[in-house]
């Protein structure tokens, strides 16, 4: 177990150490930090301080220490815009976020795995037809498509609801249907093929076979190894939690985390901008953890495997 | 509009009609209808994209001359969905291309190298899956800012960790034993091995893949339209249409919901069409 | 007769996957094996599976490289796998699987196959590929019409056939067959050893066949060698081996082959567990399951030695005798 463990960790590692040096290589490739941070029409001897601060004009290796060693101490730089610190900016954005995604993931989980249940356990059935096309839709259609017909209905037309800002918990309520509608399909699907699998196995047969309650072999053995593949899913959605509204806030002004990603990269506020890649890179890593270490958990014969594949 | 069928053997027609559920013919028909619509964007659009007609600004749908009405400068809606199609048929088309050969390059390079090669390509590839592609593809357009061709690059990159995964798998099964091996005993060289032997034989899955990942590009290069950090105007897409809507939505929404439709119907149809070829060719893919 | 192959001490281990921290373990596969195979001969190479023989065939043909020791094919040792004189050498020695339908691309006609050779090392274009395509498969025994057909619409039969063609379509001097009718039906079997045997003589082919099966062995083979655990245990001409086994696991097998009118008596049974390379007994490693073994053979490995034109490595090899059939 605590080698399984360590082998994920260093993984995780590897991952972060990557988005790091992707961050530093788009960052360099990009053009002169010192023109692009002080803008186009400052004056040289300003540019060279900020090349000699910044130590621009050591070799590039060095340069990336030096860049490894600012991100440690949290230092991601300051935004063009209002001078205040990045890290800032980004953190405050996120309980908006949240206040959206968790409501869509608690809605993704309630109805979405029930559903895909339901639905391999009633194959053929007018249901399992419905929850099919359903998911279909679900997630065909786009949710800037999806945020929009929502609003012109429910905003537009009928008017019970407001389109957009962030000032009654009535405001959340469009974000977070739409957020959560293509989820749903997604998951019931997935949960579905997921459970049929598990169903058609030997060991459900036998359990039958030997005049187990349909009940019993349900809850007993077909949902816990169903669960396996159910939970990698649900751990890409929880990664997603801070990223995963980047369409829906713009749809509805909501001032969360994914608003501010598309302003930055409108203004090419690039203090900003990299400072979510590399939060959101942390948050995907820590939700894959996490997956991980559920697997450990549901199924004991991968605590023992190597990590190499 | 249907397309006629052209002289081929009837019975191949009946036979593969007969197989194909009525759901799977009419994705085929509306994919085939997308595909000459972004072909004869020239000839089928009945204004110049840009031209505007400042009398008949915000038209609505059914006016004579403009069937599916006008935007808010006058500008002709079924002529900005027709070239809108092709722009994003064209970028769809173009990275489904790039990655397949990009992702399918680099896993036989691993399959074939072992070794590092093989660890950083697989190390790359838990990269890609680690981080969002949407929160990846901003980052790069806000440090590089738009382009055509970047954008094209960029969707080049969507899904290639999945032909890299499933090209390596198949050709190291292919190497270990079997044809790939017997054929390297003949005195093949690596090229031959995997251009004439290994290529063929895992082209279908290949293309199942392809088939899978092609609606998700549409929709990722809209959802960047549609935030504005996508196609850049004058040139027009459909994320980029539905984006301009969204301000018109309580006066005019039309301008939206003509793209929006046309974006759904083209996904759904050929996540139809990719899960029927996936359960026909290749039922080990998920 | 001169010397085509000759193979001196070669062993080859293999190291399990490796786990986190880079350990691993050590397979012996082959362990320390001589052996020369000479120009025109038929060599058979019998033993159970597990017993290294597949690797042999393979280092045979430059497929590996042995871990210790070299294999030397007409004087000059085997290139380095993969370089341009490795490749240039395939047109010289081939190999004829175990099983044709995985040896064969399932998307390309027959046809096609057996000209990939004549592609690869550029000895025919045009006409003369089709020619020599032609000639190939009437020479295995198939019909002109089966040209345009794929693998999967041949019998197993055709199939091996198809591989033969191919494997002799560059006039090789060298072939090895590994176990090359064990996946077939009984009745096609010896149609194929039959081809196979009639082949080697036209061609004047040196060949090495490797199999589990006395009785194919018997049919075909001028020498033989057996092998247990990654060594050869015992070498002799085919019909001294049949007649007069030295080695107490060659007399084993020996008694199993079925004669007319004898049933069973005279079989003797081998007892114990089957070979296993990851667990090798000490000393002589067949003693646990031999009838002879005492304290001796697990204490020391026995060499090769030569005993009234027999090679067998057995230190109760004398007592043995007395025993042989």
């Amino acid at each position: 177990m605590f080698r399984f463990i360590l082998a994920k960790l260093v993984r995780a590692f590897l991952t972060i150490l990557l988005v790091v040096t992707f961050a530093f290589i788009v960052l360099r490739m990009s053009g002169d930090p010192a023109q692009i941070m002080l803008g186009p029409d400052a004056p040289q001897d300003a540019v060279d301080a900020f090349r000699a601060r910044w130590g621009l004009d050591d070799p590039l290796w060095q340069q990336y220490l030096a860049y490894l060693q600012q991100i440690l101490s949290f230092d991601f730089g300051v935004s063009m815009r209002d001078q205040s610190p990045a890290i800032k900016l980004v953190l405050e954005r996120i309980p908006a976020t949240l206040a959206l995604t968790i409501p869509a993931l608690i809605l993704k989980l309630c109805i979405g795995i029930p559903a895909g249940v339901y639905a391999a356990l009633h194959r053929q059935s007018v249901a399992d037809r419905g929850v099919i096309m359903a998911s279909i839709f679900g997630f065909t259609i786009p949710s800037f498509v999806l945020g929009l017909v929502l609003v012109l209905i429910f905003a537009v037309t009928l008017d019970w609801l407001p389109s957009g800002g962030q000032d009654s918990w009535r405001h959340a309520i469009l974000p977070i249907a739409t957020l959560s509608i293509g989820g749903i399909g997604i998951l019931a699907r997935f949960s579905r093929s997921a459970m049929i699998e598990v169903l058609g196995q030997p060991y459900i047969r036998t359990a039958m076979a030997k005049g187990l309650p349909w009940r019993d072999v349900v809850w007993r053995h077909a949902l816990p190894n169903a669960a396996v593949p159910i939970v990698t899913l649900v751990g890409f959605m929880v990664g997603s939690l801070i990223a995963g509204a980047v369409v829906v806030e713009s749809i509805f002004s909501w001032p969360g985390v994914g608003r501010l990603i598309v302003v930055s990269v409108a203004n090419r506020d690039l203090a900003v901008v990299q400072c979510l890649l590399l939060v959101i890179a942390a948050s995907m890593v820590m939700a894959n953890l996490l997956v991980d270490f559920a697997y450990g958990l549901l199924d004991p014969r991968l605590r023992a495997k190597p990590a190499a594949h | 509009m249907s397309i006629a069928p052209a002289v081929p053997a009837p019975r191949m027609i009946t036979r593969i009609r007969l197989k194909m559920p009525i759901l799977v013919i009419i994705a085929v028909g509306w994919i085939s209808l997308m595909v000459l619509t972004a072909i004869f964007a020239d000839q089928l659009r009945p204004y110049e994209i840009t031209r505007m007609d400042l009398m008949a600004r915000l038209a609505p749908m059914g006016t004579p001359g403009h069937w599916l009405g006008t935007d808010e400068l006058g500008r002709d809606v079924l002529t900005r969905l027709i070239q809108s199609i092709r722009v994003s048929l064209m970028i769809a088309f173009g990275a489904t291309i790039l990655s397949a050969v990009f992702g399918t390059t680099l896993g036989f390079l691993a399959a074939q190298f072992r070794g590092w090669v093989e660890h950083l390509v697989m190390a790359l590839a838990d990269f890609q899956a680690a981080l969002p592609f949407m929160i990846m593809s901003l980052a790069v357009l806000a440090f590089f800012g738009s382009s055509m061709i970047l954008l094209v690059c960029l969707m080049g990159f969507y899904g290639w960790e999945r032909y890299a995964r499933i090209a390596r798998g198949l050709a190291i099964s292919a190497s270990a034993q079997g044809y790939a091996a017997a054929v390297v005993q003949l005195g093949a060289s690596p090229r031959r091995v995997y251009l004439k032997h290994i290529l063929p034989n895992v082209a279908s899955t290949l293309i199942v893949s392809m088939t899978l990942t092609f609606p998700e590009i549409i929709l990722m290069e809209s959802g960047l339209s549609f935030l504005g950090l996508g196609v850049q105007p004058p040139q027009t897409s459909l994320g980029n249409m539905v984006g301009f809507g969204r301000e018109y939505l309580t006066r005019a929404p039309w301008i939206m919901l003509a793209p929006s439709i046309v974006i759904v119907l083209t996904t759904l149809s050929i996540s139809l069409l990719g899960d029927w070829l996936r359960d026909r060719l290749d039922p080990t893919i998920r | 007769m001169s010397i085509l192959l000759d193979v001196r001490n070669v062993v080859q281990t293999y190291t399990t996957a490796r786990t986190m921290f880079g350990r691993t373990s050590e397979i012996r596969a082959v362990d320390g094996i001589d052996l020369t195979v000479r120009e025109g001969e038929i060599l058979g190479i019998v033993g159970e599976s597990g017993s290294g023989k597949s690797t042999l065939g393979r280092m045979l043909l430059g497929l590996e490289t042995p871990s210790r020791g070299e294999v030397i094919y007409r004087g000059n040792p085997m290139p380095p796998p993969h370089s341009v004189e490795w490749r240039a050498l395939r047109a010289h020695m081939q190999l004829i699987f175990q099983d044709p339908l995985a040896a064969l691309d399932r998307r390309m006609t027959i046809a096609r196959q057996i000209a990939e050779p004549l592609e690869i090392h550029g000895l025919a274009k045009g006409d003369a590929l089709r020619n020599r395509v032609a000639e190939l498969m009437a020479k295995v025994g198939l019909r002109k019409d089966q040209a345009n057909r794929y693998p999967h619409e041949l019998s197993g039969g055709q199939r091996q056939r198809v591989v033969i063609a191919r494997a002799l379509a560059s006039a090789p001097r060298f072939l090895v067959c590994d176990e090359p009718v064990s996946a077939l039906d009984v009745s096609i079997q010896a149609q194929v050893v039959n081809l196979l045997r009639d082949l080697q003589e036209r061609e004047r082919l040196t060949m090495v066949f490797i199999s589990h099966d006395l009785k194919v062995v018997r049919n075909i083979c001028d020498r033989v060698a057996v092998m247990y655990l990654g060594r050869v245990v015992e070498e002799a001409p085919s019909d001294q081996i049949f007649s007069d086994p030295r080695h107490p696991y060659t007399q084993a097998l020996v008694s199993s082959i079925p004669r007319p009118g004898q049933g069973l008596s005279g079989r003797i049974v081998l007892s114990g567990e089957p070979p296993n390379p990851a667990n090798r007994p000490t000393g002589c490693a067949f003693h646990p399951r031999c009838r002879f073994a005492d304290a001796q053979c697990a204490a020391t490995q026995p060499e090769l030695q030569r005993h009234d034109g027999h090679l067998a490595a057995c230190l109760k090899f004398v007592r043995a005798r007395q025993f042989a059939a």
